[in-house]
């Protein structure tokens, strides 16, 4: 068990050594070069005048595929991160913030890669990959002894029920960060027309079509959870923190689908209510570091 | 007989129905239920940061906003009237934009309009075109089978000398955000019904050996015959299970056990396993003889002063006007033991008898350690401690919204699914029959439907290698932007 512990940390490391190459390439990728252009001048009076005008040129296609290579690593060695610790634990790694931090990278880089594949575009990953990484910044902060397997604690012992919410929350704020990317890109492609950017109908598309499985998945965190907290507290539903912030993000997201829909708002905004919504996801990720409450793991 | 003459023919209305139509018209507007739900999504962030120390931030960042922050922290935003009235808003308002609804949608499903213009076909922003040679009716049954090879729907109607033509598929989907929304009002109808017609005891505690009755209106009552709790090695408590009897009207009707996640259903009631205690039973006479207490007293609602991994109880003898406390053994020797000033052994309880009202000056408060079968008189008391058991702390509930709740879920779901996963599509298009043949003029409805419009331009593509003609595209402009421009918009109405 203890190898297989070790085995599991060690892909982790590889995976999050992966990711952040695959973020640097994938921002080459998209940024594209950036080529300045000096004139000097000299006026009659005397005095010269330098001007510099910048033109940007696509980014470099290689490093973009690189990026693509490099964030399949970083998937599959997160993958065998969990393998291995499913294995050694017998149940998913779901149990503390290593654990599902450590899913969490996986997430991601599957919803990330299945975007790529589905639309050909690869400027997403400079920030989703970044994203991707940063969060195994995080696993690499937390202390080492969440790096043990420990038994849980009887009210997170509610196997399937309390597997499929913690997982459907992981994969909505995974597909949440590729419409938080998507919507980055729409509104830097809408203030400046970076022609190699993809077009701001298709971010607008990837965003939406995230949300698409992002909101379903998230609906059902709330009803898993209220479904979980029902068998082990009692109640549907108690107002928690952790509970409401998710409400929150729920909510903002439903904003998002009605103006998106219906009032025919230009993409601008849209595009602001995603990043107000990923915020809240980030706010609901790490709610256990303000709150209390029945979700802070701390025992019954 | 008094004529009623009414400028520019328009029916006068009443004030009253002119109230009722802005009532109608505030409910509908979708524009004022992304209001609503914006203010929901803000009072929801107000209610959660208040449980943490955000607003303390704040304040300690401005002082001058202390008495805000105070009142935040003392407002409870769930539990607030303004908070009842908003969700009772939104329900009324999703129920008055289904009915609403309801009849267009039923229209674009059931009825769709085969007509169109060619104006409208002209100024869309994606369009096809292409010319055919043929019959018309080879040119029609080729597209037929195009949109048909899809899934799609196909119509015709003959408008003059042109046939106008409309496809469409997953038009049921169409009706998925219902069901949705419908969830949406079940879960608050689920919410009001648990809380009128169902309880929640959160701390209905057992002593083994000991009988309470539930209460709330039933006649049902709980024995603990025997509590356990298994640790780990590391000492994490790995299971806790409550083995009980449950008594309807006195009579056993059913034995079981309660653990973390397995809760125990009877009747109405459902009971879970919550927390666990210690108790002690504890017989105490008065200064006359007069037994004054015999039950086995609950530890841990209180904890003792200065330790909390002692637990503490307290029992009141208004009679005697004093108040005695009790104090376990230390749970967890190995935490924090400098805090552990009494230093018990199991087999002992501390006692302080003291008087009721902090005020009263004539009874000094006692204290003594009591030992196991040894009765001490303390103060004008007598205390034995006879023994120590365990109490399991339940909950008890009965929530009759549960299925309303799970028929929510299901709907929620599934509406959304069929909502996002099964877009409608359709399209338009008028073939124009003319001397040198047959003009095919088609386009999408399919604003800000990125999918939609690919799938358009494929099907275009397709009826171009059957007509063995190249057809003209428009796509939306060489980047893929938008126009927002209001034309298009006020055309395309049937997405709305
Ligand atoms: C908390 C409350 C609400 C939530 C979570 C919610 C959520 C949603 C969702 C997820 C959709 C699907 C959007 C899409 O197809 O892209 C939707 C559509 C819609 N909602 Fe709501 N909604 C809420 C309240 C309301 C209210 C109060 C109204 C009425 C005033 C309303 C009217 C509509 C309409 C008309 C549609 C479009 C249906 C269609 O396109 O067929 N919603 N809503």
């Amino acid at each position: 068990m203890e190898t297989l512990v070790q085995m599991s940390f060690y892909s982790f490391a590889a995976s999050s050594l992966a990711l952040g190459v695959a973020s640097l390439s994938y921002m080459l990728y998209a940024v594209g070069r950036v080529r300045v252009r000096r004139a000097t001048m000299t006026t009659s009076t005397g005095t010269t005048v330098t001007s510099s005008t910048a033109d940007f040129l696509p980014g470099n296609i290689g490093a973009g595929q690189f990026g693509t290579l490099l964030t399949w690593f970083g998937g599959v060695f997160a993958f065998l991160a969990v393998l291995f610790r499913t294995i050694a634990a017998e149940r998913l790694p779901l149990s503390n913030m290593y654990e599902f931090s450590l899913m969490f990278v996986l997430a991601i880089s599957i919803m990330y890669l299945i975007f790529e594949r589905i639309y050909g575009i690869r400027h997403l990953g400079a920030i989703v990959a970044t994203i991707g990484f940063g969060m195994t910044l995080y696993i690499w902060s937390l202390p080492a002894d969440l790096r043990e397997i420990t038994p849980l604690i009887p009210a997170l012992q509610a196997g399937p029920i309390m597997t499929a919410h913690v997982s459907s929350a992981i994969f909505a704020y995974a597909t949440f960060a590729v419409s938080f990317a998507a919507a980055i890109l729409y509104l830097v492609k809408s203030k400046r027309n970076i022609r190699w950017l993809p077009s701001l109908e298709m971010l607008d598309d990837v965003a939406f079509r995230a949300v698409t499985i992002g909101f379903p998945l998230l609906s059902l965190v709330l009803i898993l959870g209220s479904v979980w907290a029902h068998d082990a507290w009692g109640v549907y539903w108690s107002w928690d923190p952790k509970e409401t912030a998710a409400l929150f993000t729920w909510l903002v997201y439903a904003v998002y689908l009605h103006t998106r829909t219906l009032r025919g708002w230009r993409g601008n905004r849209s595009a602001i209510i995603l990043l107000i919504g990923f915020a809240a996801v980030i706010f609901t990720y790490y709610g256990n570091y303000f709150f209390g409450g029945l979700h802070s793991y701390g025992g019954v | 007989m008094a004529q009623v003459t009414v400028a520019n023919g328009t029916p006068s209305r009443s004030p009253v129905e002119i109230m009722i139509d802005r009532i109608w018209r505030f409910f509908t507007s979708v524009r004022v239920a992304v209001l609503e739900i914006t203010l929901l999504a803000l009072m929801v962030l107000l209610g959660t940061l208040r449980g943490s120390d955000a607003p303390q931030w704040m304040a300690n960042a401005a002082p001058a906003l202390q008495p805000l922050v105070d009142s935040w922290y003392a407002w409870d935003v769930f539990g607030s009237p303004i908070f009842a009235i908003l969700l009772a808003v939104i329900a009324v308002a999703i129920a008055v934009c289904t009915v609403n609804r309801l009849p267009a949608i039923w229209g674009t499903i059931s009825a769709p309009r085969i007509r169109t213009s060619k104006g409208y076909i002209e100024r869309a922003e994606v369009k096809a075109s292409f010319t055919h040679a043929g019959t018309l009716d080879e040119l029609r049954q080729g597209m037929e089978s195009i949109f048909t090879s899809r899934r799609y729907r196909f119509f015709t109607e003959q408008v003059g000398n042109d046939l106008h033509f409309y496809a469409d598929k997953n038009r049921w989907a169409k009706l998925g955000t219902f069901p949705f929304h419908l969830a949406l009002i079940l879960l608050l109808v689920g919410g009001i019904v648990a809380s009128v017609y169902g309880f929640r005891d959160t701390n209905f505690a057992v002593a083994e050996g000991e009988t309470q009755s539930v209460g709330h209106g039933t006649d049902l009552s709980v024995e603990l015959v025997r509590f356990t709790d298994d640790y780990t090695q590391e000492g994490i408590a790995s299971n806790y299970e409550s083995e009980v009897v449950i008594y309807d009207n006195g009579q056993p009707v059913e034995e079981g056990s309660i653990s973390v996640n397995g809760p125990l259903n009877h009747g109405v009631a459902t009971f879970y396993q919550g927390g666990f205690g210690i108790s002690v039973d504890l017989l105490i006479d008065g200064a006359s003889g007069r037994t004054l207490y015999d039950e086995s007293l609950e530890m841990g609602f209180f904890n003792f002063r200065g330790n909390p991994d002692a637990p503490a109880g307290l029992i009141r003898l208004p009679s005697e006007g004093v108040q005695v406390a009790v104090v376990a053994p230390d749970t967890d020797r190995a935490n924090r033991p400098d805090l552990d000033t009494l230093q018990l052994q199991s087999g002992q309880v501390w006692v302080q008898v003291a008087p009721l009202s902090t005020s009263d000056p004539d009874i000094e408060p006692v204290t003594a350690v009591l030992d196991q079968g040894t009765p001490l008189e303390v103060g004008d008391l007598t205390l034995l401690f006879e023994r120590e058991s365990r109490f399991t702390v339940l909950q008890v509930a009965y929530n009759p919204g549960i299925p309303i709740f799970f028929i929510a879920s299901v709907l929620l779901v599934g509406g959304l699914a069929a909502t996002f996963y099964f877009p409608l599509r359709r399209v338009r298009g008028i073939i124009h029959h003319g001397a040198g043949g047959n003009t095919l003029t088609m386009t999408p409805l399919a604003k800000r439907d990125w999918g939609g419009k690919k799938e358009f331009f494929s099907m275009a593509e397709r009826a171009g290698e059957r007509f063995h003609t190249t057809p003209t595209i428009k796509r939306p402009d060489h980047e893929g932007n938008w126009h927002d421009d209001a034309s298009q918009e006020s055309d395309d109405e049937e997405t709305r």
